[in-house]
């Protein structure tokens, strides 16, 4: 979608508009996790020739379509359930990530594309002309759902309800189609009706408003019927149903919270906070929420922690916290508000298409730190930012940049934005995880810089003016054509700014926006005295990945002895230097006090300072405008004064780390000042302990008087009586809490002369955690005694080891014997009295895995693998995993690996396969240019499979599967594969390969029978659900398909029991697992396809890989493949093999027609014209390969 | 017959109860019996000896009637007087010829009986009092005992004491634990230095992990429960308030809701929070569709 696009208003991809859908699921099975249920989709064609109806649906098996109470053909066909199927060799990660980009579009709703199309029948050919409603009904059903939907079934005694047992809608962008037929895309917008029946111990919770529930006749369920007034795209709809507790919020009627049983009290305390939430967007937006009620749900196993949908968010329940938890409390907050900001962007207003993602993204993430402004104040935002800063520019220096508004048109062949990355960015689909998360943190950074440029005044009033077009567009009746106005794009918004503003930002956009990359500053200076000037020299690197170009102003803030000064330099190409004017004369008069840049007038002790310059010291982009990092050189003196005297904490924090590199008594000196101020933002203090323990451990031999820290910890947090023992804890303060816990972590980093923790520092660590108390505390210690131990993993050094002994008791060092001590006593407790959210055993087992690495402690996976199996709380399971991982990378073991990928695949919890695939790729066995035992064949291809067709129910996943196989083996093949076979020929001067003629019978018998055979196997299970019936050819007799109703019902009876392949035709293809069709389909209709395809991928141009597709319009390879595959197909099923032969003929007579609108279809590209494709039933046959026809 | 007695306090009863026997035979003998059950010797010497018995208890009441403690010859009397015997019977049944002589029963030591638990050493008597009067009981019993230590105070030593106590219990207890159930262990040569109650899965992993264990929640309660009441009171109160900006329906709303707090919603009474998962279930309509 291009800008141009957006100014016209919003044009469909689709020959049809949905206006309303009815969602019922009549039957929710725990025990089996199924569902059954049916969808009725209210559209109205746009054009006179609509004969097929393109939906998304996953993993759904449908039984019956029918429009207009008439029976419809459909064709179920899924090209990401297995991503490369016909060459079993390929195994290059570049050839990967195109066909599955590919893939991807092939059924992108985007595009106008879908899994399932369905054809509209003969007999409504003439109504569909004029225009008039079709109503699309599907029956479907979902069998043990992998992705879309997760059910959450406590293994105990008792009903489902009495067991906690739940399910509810989960996934990553758009996701609904994993659990009911839809059009899957967040621009295809329409009311809603939603009906669930349950069993009448539980809540159903959807979207928008709980209009009625009713007993079924047996009075043993209750449907819940939910009306949705306000157009929504599926993506936005979601589900929840559980045994849930109901509050209805005190202050805010309309809003209900639910939460799983037993768990009331802490609901009550976390959700107490919301309406303050509520009203300060309201506040800011002047704009009332927009859907008539709004609900919270609090679930186990949760896929993300905040998951925003049209008036209602799904929350992880480990969200939940007592007034007790300190720690927990303003994270859970955060995650409210950034669920109530996605309210309004994100579900209330929607998007044009994912080029426009990163409007919704930044405008829900900026508003969110507004939120966080006025809630934790202005030093914990600005932290934030530069935390947020740091992170995005980190992230783009290593991999290369992050787009925010990727443009993709034309077709060319160096259209590819993001070539630097190992996927492709054209789709949600297939972003990295860690690159979405990057993606929304650059959204957020650009709309603050377009508030920097603007005001945040003009900036609130632009959001106000989208959410009124809204909010009017969504009161309108479908007709009247308004509804796209929920719609934000790129366009749209950046028009919004200027009518409201008047400003010009498109430098701006152009700058961060449609270009990726980050600005590297180096900044250094010297003071001219003869001329009074300070001659700052600002270089660039924009040579390096991820970097671009900065020209335009640049804020430079210099503090003089007379006061601080901002001056804004023009960066230009050619100029590095910039004269700065000073303006106080280098003498300086002892008495005065220095004006700082608020205002305030300090006394400084100025001797440190350089006699003959009168800066005190300089800041670049103190403001944090730019998409940047800056390396910036002043003398120590000058961090020093910066870091005491600047009221910015941000300043503080840069100055902080600077000092790192100046181990000096004076460095020393502020930085204990620092520490021991009470106005200083606790953060800042925290960071100074960090940085206090590297300067001591740098200044080890020349350190004079107790370990750093020790007195000041005493004389803050230890009793005036006796200095060894710590004060009962009271919490009541949290900045010292939050030093109180810090000090002691940064501490047992000091080490002597030997390079050993100081023994003073570990008995001082031991007597903390000996003498805590917490029995007058308000608050738990949890978090504290879990730093405690965090802290005597820190003091922990490598084992002096002779001749590689094995690790005994025997000899056990003793300082390491008194630490396991207290892990074992700790680790123990929690077995008796768990702490919340188990943190203790969190830092025990991460200690534990110190101990071992160090060698004081035999490396044993096996303590962490049994705490990461599946029944322990997650934080528990995912800090055994990590240890597994890092045990894995350490010990180089193949057999971790092996239980790590097979839990990958198996365990219960998407967010556990998805965190296991996460943490091996930062912490990889083995990298792709590394020799290592672990890197072979069998891995290679069990990775392949995995990312080919083993994650196909969860986005998240396989892109995970991307990554790690991208960090394992690089783009091109692994290197410890066996060369490939010399199965293709490849023209590098045309970058195309033809499949060698030669070889091609012995690549059909070889190459698809056996795989087909072991997919069978091996697949099985992850794709039973779907229904694919595409062996059926495009033209299907509809009788054929649905020869009566007999047939339905017997089919309906098959959920009942396991199904059984080869029933009849229809049930054949449908309970047979995906792959097996998958691969009939291609073979069938491959040339459809792949032309498809090849148009896709040449106009990425990727690399050669991508020209296997045309292997496939070699008209000699194509034919006979086609026939074998049929034939041997058929063969297998005997029963079936008179209805192919049927069918291939069929298909023949049709080619000749076809043929004669193929040439119009050459030329045009197929982006240009997306409409020929669906809107004529001759183009849509038309693309099919001449080879066939002959 | 006592097979198994043993001690000597036992054996001592066995031999006097054995001579009793004795004479019961004997006097059996005498009266010209030839053989006897038993039981019926059994029964028999189970009278006399409550008789003897009896006259011991009775003897005893007389003397100490008198205010003596060892009776005399005319206590004795006194007694058989009173239980109805003819006391000049007895020199001449004494004296009869036939009777016949029984060998005294073994001696044994009498019996110690175990001493109570002295504590400390009796006072002896003052000077004042005769010496047939009995000791002084034991000190504790009456004796105000002083502290010999200061009940500690200093603060330093509480705290080490109740640090110290707390990491026995805790580790007694974890100990007793790990020995009791399955453990895992760090060191695969050594399972008992540092043992490891072994991980075991939860059905439901979050409720442990999010709900304050019962010992939080008492602490809880203990610290300042005061303080928290007062806290959700002034929530509620004035923050309300603050809501009027938000619209009128939402001001009345929350005045509502006051008023079923005050009246509360467990009476049955009808709820006026207009929530629709707080509406009742409707009953289904029967109705046909087609």
């Amino acid at each position: 979608m291009n800008r141009k696009k957006g100014d016209k208003g919003f044009e469909s991809p689709r020959p049809y508009k949905l206006t309303h859908q009815v969602v019922c699921i009549n039957n929710i099975n725990f025990q089996r996790k199924s569902v059954v249920g049916y969808v009725e989709l209210t559209i109205f064609p746009t054009v006179a020739n609509l004969n097929r109806i393109k939906l998304n649906s996953k993993q759904c098996r449908i039984y019956r379509v029918r429009i207009n109470d008439l029976e419809a053909a459909f064709i179920y066909n899924d090209p990401t359930l297995e991503v490369c199927h016909h060459d079993s060799k390929q195994r290059n990660l570049n050839y990967f990530s195109n066909a599955y980009a590919a893939a991807v579009s092939a059924v992108d709703p985007d595009a106008g594309n879908g899994e399932l199309c369905i054809k509209v029948p003969s007999e409504l050919w003439k109504h569909v002309d004029e225009l008039k409603v079709l109503k699309v009904h599907i029956n479907f059903s979902l069998d043990q759902p992998k992705g879309g939907l997760h059910f959450v079934v406590p293994n105990m005694e008792g009903s489902m309800a009495e067991r906690g047992a739940h399910v509810f809608s989960c996934g990553y962008q758009n996701s609904t189609r994993f659990w009911f037929p839809c059009v899957d895309s967040y621009s295809e917008l329409c009311t809603w009706k939603l009906e669930y029946t349950v069993d009448a111990a539980m809540v159903a919770v959807s979207n928008g408003d709980l209009v009625e529930t009713v007993y079924t006749h047996d009075m043993r369920k209750k449907t819940f019927h939910y009306m949705l007034t306000i157009p929504t795209a599926a993506s936005n709809i979601s589900l929840a149903i559980g045994p849930f507790e109901i509050l209805v919020d005190p202050y805010m009627h309309e809003v209900t919270h639910f939460c799983l049983p037993q768990l009331l009290p802490l609901l009550k305390h976390t959700t107490s906070y919301l309406h303050e939430v509520f009203e300060f967007y309201e506040e800011i937006l002047t704009c009332r929420y927009p859907y008539s009620c709004f609900k919270t749900v609090f679930i186990d196993e949760a896929y993300v922690e905040v998951a925003a949908y049209a008036s209602m968010s799904i929350f992880s329940t480990n969200l939940l916290h007592s007034a007790m938890i300190i720690d927990e409390t303003p994270l859970t907050r955060r995650c409210l508000a950034q669920a109530l900001a996605q309210q309004f962007f994100g579900c209330f207003i929607s998007r044009m298409s994912w080029s426009d993602e990163w409007v919704l993204k930044g405008i829900s993430g900026y508003i969110y730190g507004l939120w966080m402004k006025k809630t934790f104040g202005v030093n914990e935002y600005r932290h934030w930012i530069k935390q947020e800063l740091d992170q995005i520019v980190a992230y783009e220096l290593k991999t290369g940049g992050v787009l925010l508004h990727p443009i993709f048109g034309g077709g060319k062949e160096k259209d590819n934005p993001a070539s630097h990355l190992h996927f492709s960015i054209k789709h949600p689909h297939t972003l990295s995880w860690e690159y979405y998360t990057m993606f929304q943190c650059k959204a957020h950074l650009v709309m603050r810089l377009i508030e920097n440029r603007i005001s945040m005044e003009f900036m609130l009033q632009v959001f106000n003016k989208l959410l009124s077009l809204a909010s009017t567009a969504s009161s309108q009746k479908f007709q009247s054509h308004m509804w796209s106005q929920m719609l934000v794009s790129t366009s749209g918004f950046l028009k919004s700014i200027s009518n409201v503003s008047g400003k010009d930002i498109q430098p701006l956009i152009k700058q961060w926006v449609d270009q990726s990359g980050v600005v590297k500053f180096y900044g250094s200076f010297a003071f001219n005295r003869k001329r009074n000037v300070l001659e700052l020299e600002i270089k660039q690197d924009y040579t390096s990945p991820g970097t671009q170009k900065y020209v335009g102003p640049l804020k430079v803030t210099v503090q003089e002895l007379d006061g601080s000064f901002n001056h804004t330099l023009q960066i230009e190409e050619n100029s590095l230097k910039h004269d700065i004017p000073c303006h106080s004369k280098s003498r300086r008069n002892k008495k005065k006090k220095i004006p700082l840049m608020n205002g305030e007038e300090v006394d400084m002790d100025l001797s440190a300072m350089d006699a003959d310059s009168p800066l005190l010291w300089i800041r670049i982009d103190p403001d944090m405008s730019v998409l940047r990092k800056v390396e910036f050189e002043q003398s120590d003196f000058m961090w020093q004064y910066q870091l005491r005297y600047e009221r910015d904490v941000v300043a503080q924090e840069e100055a902080i780390l600077a000092l790192e590199k100046f181990p000096t008594p004076a460095s020393r000196l502020a930085l204990t000042d620092i520490l021991e101020q009470e106005q200083c933002f606790y953060r800042v203090r925290m960071l100074a302990c960090f940085c206090l323990a590297k300067i001591a451990n740098s200044m080890v031999s020349t350190w004079t008087g107790p370990p750093a820290m020790k007195s000041l910890f005493t004389r803050m947090f230890c009793c005036k009586t006796c200095p060894n023992i710590v004060k009962t804890n009271n919490f009541m303060n949290f900045q010292s809490y939050f030093l109180q816990k810090t000090m002691p972590v940064a501490m047992a980093l000091l080490r002597d002369v030997h390079n050993l923790c100081p023994k003073e520092v570990l008995m001082f660590i031991l007597d903390l955690i000996k003498y805590n108390d917490n029995r007058k505390n308000k608050f738990s210690d949890n978090y504290y005694r879990a730093e405690l131990i965090d802290a005597l993993a820190n003091s922990v050094t490598p084992a002096v080891s002779v001749n590689n002994e094995v690790r005994t008791l025997d000899n056990l060092n003793p300082d390491v014997r008194l630490i396991l001590e207290e892990i074992t006593r700790f680790l123990n407790m929690e077995k008796l009295l768990p702490s919340y959210r188990h943190t203790i055993t969190v830092s025990c087992l991460k200690a534990i895995r110190v101990l071992q690495k160090n060698g004081h402690v035999p490396s044993d996976p096996a303590l962490f693998k049994s705490y990461a199996e599946y029944g322990h709380f997650i934080d528990v399971r995912i800090a055994a995993l990590e240890a597994v991982v890092d045990y894995t990378k350490v010990d180089r073991s193949y057999e971790e690996l092996q239980w790590l990928l097979t839990m990958v695949q198996n365990d219960p919890v998407p967010y556990i396969r998805h965190k296991i695939l996460d943490m091996l790729t930062k912490n990889p066995p083995f990298t792709k240019n590394m020799e290592s035992p672990l890197c072979n064949e069998a891995l290679v291809d069990q990775l392949w499979k995995l990312m080919n067709s083993g994650t196909s129910h969860d986005w998240r996943l396989r892109c995970g599967a991307v990554d790690l196989y991208f960090t394992l083996f690089g783009l091109s093949r692994p290197s410890c594969l066996p060369l490939p076979e010399l199965g293709l020929v490849l023209n590098l001067k045309e970058k195309k390969a033809v499949l060698n003629p030669t070889i091609i019978p012995e690549s059909v018998a070889n190459n698809q029978e056996p795989v087909n055979s072991t997919n069978n196997h091996g697949q099985s299970v992850g794709f039973q659900n779907t229904f694919s019936n595409s062996q059926e050819e495009e033209e299907i007799d509809m009788d054929t398909v649905h020869d009566s109703q007999a047939f339905i019902y017997h089919h309906l009876n098959m959920l009942e029991r396991p199904s059984t392949p080869g029933m009849s035709k229809f049930i054949a293809s449908s309970t047979r697992m995906a792959p097996v069709p998958q691969r009939i389909i291609y073979l069938d209709i491959s040339p459809t396809k792949k032309y498809e395809w090849q148009v896709e991928l040449r106009g990425h141009g990727s690399g050669k890989e991508q020209s296997l597709g045309e292997v496939n319009m070699h008209p000699v390879s194509a034919a006979p493949l086609s026939v074998f595959s049929k034939e041997s197909n058929s063969s297998k099923h005997s029963d079936h093999h008179h209805h192919h032969h049927h069918e291939h003929k069929k298909k023949k007579k049709k080619h000749k027609h076809k043929h004669k609108h193929k040439h119009k279809h050459d030329n045009k590209e197929k982006e240009k014209d997306p409409f020929a494709f669906s809107n004529s039933p001759a183009s849509a046959r038309s693309i099919r390969s001449p080879s066939l026809s002959d | 017959g006592n097979k198994h007695a043993s001690t000597p306090a036992d054996n001592y009863y066995l031999a006097r109860r054995r001579t009793l026997q004795v004479v019961v035979s004997s006097l059996l003998t005498e009266a010209g019996f030839e053989s006897a059950e038993k039981a019926a010797v059994e029964t028999l010497t189970e009278m006399l000896q409550s008789y003897i018995s009896e006259i011991g208890r009775s003897a005893k009441s007389y003397c100490e009637h008198t205010a003596r403690t060892q009776p005399t010859l005319s206590d004795i009397m006194v007694t058989l007087v009173e239980m109805g015997f003819n006391v000049e019977t007895l020199p001449a049944y004494a004296k009869r010829s036939q009777r016949m002589v029984i060998t005294a029963p073994p001696v044994t030591n009498q019996p110690v009986t175990p001493k109570a638990l002295t504590a400390g050493q009796n006072k002896p008597h003052p000077s004042h009092i005769p010496g047939h009067f009995p000791e002084f009981p034991d000190p504790h019993t009456y004796i105000k005992t002083p502290t010999y230590r200061e009940p500690v105070s200093d603060y330093q030593v509480l705290r080490e004491k109740a640090a110290s106590q707390r990491r026995d219990v805790e580790r007694a207890l974890t100990r007793f634990m790990a020995k009791t159930g399955e453990t895992q262990s760090l060191f695969k040569d050594d399972v008992s230095t540092f043992p490891l109650i072994a991980a075991r899965p939860f059905t439901v992993p979050y409720l442990t992990a999010l709900l304050p264990s019962e010992l939080e929640m008492q602490q809880m309660e203990e610290t300042d429960s005061s303080e928290q009441d007062d806290q959700t009171d002034t929530e509620n109160l004035p923050l309300h308030m603050s809501t009027d900006d938000s619209g009128p329906e939402k001001e009345n709303a929350s005045v509502l809701q006051q008023n079923t707090s005050l009246s509360g919603s467990r009476n049955g009474e009808e709820n006026v929070i207009d929530n629709p998962y707080l509406r009742p279930v409707k009953k289904p309509k029967i109705r046909r569709k087609k």
